[in-house]
């Protein structure tokens, strides 16, 4: 009687998928983590982006002393920006990082000016990193804007022209579009979300290699007579199907949220057609499965259930560090990442995010990559198999 | 009828060799219950484990019914119905789903598996936890499911690797039963154990294995002779000795 290896491999799955399904408990938690990382993802992003924006767009500055200077405060007025007393005790504040940076103009600073011995203080603490950098850098703007202006208004008086103060002209032509700009902290969404993905398959592909030894059935398993191969795929598939679950998902978080979350930063920097999706989406779908793979692979060398989440979670560090290494290093998008499972998902994700083209390449090559460590895995952990030192543990 | 001929295996632990099988013989017929029987290390699992082409056969020959177990391995595996110590279920599956598994896997219609698993079921009184989730199951009740699981495609041959280890006298005793009625229907059966009570009790032959070789086969009666002792245990202790004497030595 030949078993069909095709009715194997569903058998193999369908086990694996309704054993798995009954830890309530795993599966609630990945599924629910799965469709939460959206809203936690944007709802984060866009508050970060709409405190940086507003303070640089609100234009607001604290000065202290602000009827010393009329003609400052007139250069600031014009500059549209929005002039606030700041809090009495303000100094104590800024070194507690609950206050923004201040300009204090002094009392006879309008003499001073003409005289031309001018002086203000600018209070800041730039140890703070949480608070004041973004109205530190738009007081030090003004401050330049007013010296340069009133020392042209001083050469033009005297018939010079103000161009001495500038040998070298500069042309501000910056090429980021606005969106691009808002999405360079763009990256974080495909970080997260393949971090996600790999973490979500652990518990049940480490189950599903160590965990069948340390649980004492795999050697019955390997009794009967079914094709080593056709057990692995089905695990393979099992596994797939469970990691497809999540990434559709978690993109389903993503959609909502940008959808229907109400949040206007984001929703002018990313704007996914369905299209993008499909592209995000066959991202997912061919990288979660060969992760997958990797980690079955990995506990399969594992005694324990114990040590094979040991080495699958080694395997999650390497896939969570390599975007820090894209960051440091300042990799551009070049075509050698689109070999690199993490990196080359990274790239494409944050493209379609940024809304910049996606060639067929940039899918066609991660998809042929991960399709490639899928079945090298199936092949591998096949062949283990039929180890003695792996079916009994090695001694 | 499993037929040994010469069979050996030996492995490499820290670059030494040690010889875990060393040219073992016997015939397991049809319609009988042979009992392997040996101390612990004596090379029973070995054995066994190559029987069921779980471990390759380092030498020598095994067949069951006729088919060749290194060139049939598959043939082989459908003949066979192995029980190791490797007894794991899946504790998220019920008793009757962890049995259907290998049903499917083995590719039996289940109306045809369905009467298998539910005679057996009877035979092992085991009707209550069927529809139980394994997980908290006793030692015995894991290895009635672990019984029906390998036995579930109707092997000709059957062999139980101390199928009775740990296990109360009510489990011990359905077992017993289950055995002889498995012989009573024409298979091959082979089990091996410690206790020289139930060998004695429900063995046909005995082959007494120790240190990787066949010291002594026969029946009760032949083993007690040719020790010269009057119960199995004194005999067992004698046969299975390793002094040169009693090394070779064999029932008529």
């Amino acid at each position: 009687m030949a078993i069909s290896k095709f009715k194997t491999i569903i058998t193999v799955a369908k086990k694996e998928l309704t054993d798995h399904m009954r830890d309530k408990r795993t599966t609630l938690l990945v599924l629910l983590l799965s469709i939460a990382m959206g809203p936690a993802i944007l709802m984060g992003l866009g508050y970060f982006m709409s405190s940086i924006e507003q303070k640089f767009e609100k234009k607001e500055v604290f000065v202290q002393g602000e009827t010393n200077s009329p003609a400052l405060v007139n250069f600031m007025q014009r500059q549209d920006m929005t002039i606030k007393q700041p809090k009495p005790d303000f100094r104590a504040l800024i070194k507690e990082g609950k206050h923004d940076a201040v300009l204090v103009i002094p009392e006879n600073f309008s003499q001073k000016l003409v005289e031309g011995d001018a002086k203000v203080e600018l209070v800041y603490d730039d140890t703070r990193q949480d608070t004041g950098n973004a109205a530190i850098s738009v007081l030090r703007g003004v401050m330049r804007g007013f010296n340069q202006e009133v020392a042209a208004q001083r050469l033009t008086a005297r018939g010079v022209s103000s161009a001495i103060l500038r040998p070298v002209e500069v042309e501000n032509t910056n090429l980021g579009t606005a969106a691009q700009r808002a999405a360079a902290l763009l990256f974080i969404i495909p970080w997260i979300t393949l971090i996600g993905c790999v973490t979500g398959c652990t518990s049940m592909a480490v189950d599903l290699g160590a965990g069948e030894r340390e649980r004492g059935s795999l050697e019955p398993l390997l009794m009967t007579p079914i094709a080593r191969e056709a057990l692995v795929l089905g695990k393979a598939l099992a596994v797939s199907l469970y990691a497809f679950g999540i990434a559709i998902l978690t993109l389903l978080g993503f959609a909502l949220t940008l959808k229907f979350g109400n949040l206007p930063n984001i929703g002018g920097v990313i704007s996914l057609s369905l299209q993008q999706y499909v592209v995000f989406f066959a991202m997912l779908a061919t990288f979660a499965p060969a992760m997958a793979l990797v980690q079955i692979l990995l506990s399969t060398y594992g005694r324990t259930f114990k040590e094979g989440q040991t080495y699958a979670a080694y395997a999650i560090q390497v896939i969570a560090l390599l975007p820090v290494v894209a960051l440091l290093g300042q990799f551009k998008d070049a075509t050698w990442q689109l070999f690199v499972p993490v990196l080359a998902q990274l790239m494409v994700i944050t493209r379609i995010l940024r809304g910049e083209s996606v060639e067929v390449m940039h899918y066609l090559i991660p998809a042929a990559i991960n399709i490639t460590i899928f079945v090298v895995c199936v092949v591998i952990i096949g062949r283990l198999l039929k180890q003695e030192k792996i079916i009994f543990g090695r001694a | 009828m499993i037929a040994v001929k010469n069979l050996h295996k030996s492995f490499k632990v820290a670059d030494k060799t040690v010889t875990a099988v060393d040219d073992v013989s016997f015939i397991a017929p049809s319609s009988a219950i042979t009992g392997l029987l040996g101390p612990n290390g004596a090379g029973k699992t070995t054995s066994i484990r190559m029987i069921g082409s779980l471990v390759e056969i380092g030498g020598g020959s095994v067949t069951i019914d006729d088919i060749d177990v290194a060139k049939n391995p598959d043939a082989a595996r459908e003949k066979c119905g192995i029980l190791t110590d490797a007894r794991g279920l899946y504790t998220r599956l019920t008793a009757r789903e962890n049995i259907r598994y290998y049903a499917e896997l083995r590719g039996i219609e289940s109306v045809k598996s369905e009467a298998t698993i539910a005679r057996f079921v009877e035979w092992l009184d085991m009707k209550d936890i069927m529809d139980r989730r394994s997980e908290g199951f006793s030692q015995g009740e894991r290895m009635k499911v672990a019984i029906i699981r390998a036995l579930v495609h109707e092997p000709s041959t059957v062999i139980l690797d101390e199928p009775t280890n740990g296990l109360d006298v009510m489990t011990t005793r359905a077992l017993r039963s289950l055995i002889q009625r498995l012989k009573a229907e024409g298979r091959t059966v082979m089990f091996s154990s410690h206790i020289m009570q139930e060998v004695a009790a429900l063995c046909d032959s005995i082959i007494i294995i120790a240190k990787g070789r066949i010291t002594a086969e026969g029946t009760t009666d032949a083993l007690l002779q040719m020790s010269g002792k009057d119960n199995l245990e004194d005999a067992f202790v004698a046969l299975a000795g390793i002094d040169d004497e009693q090394h070779n030595m064999k029932a008529a």
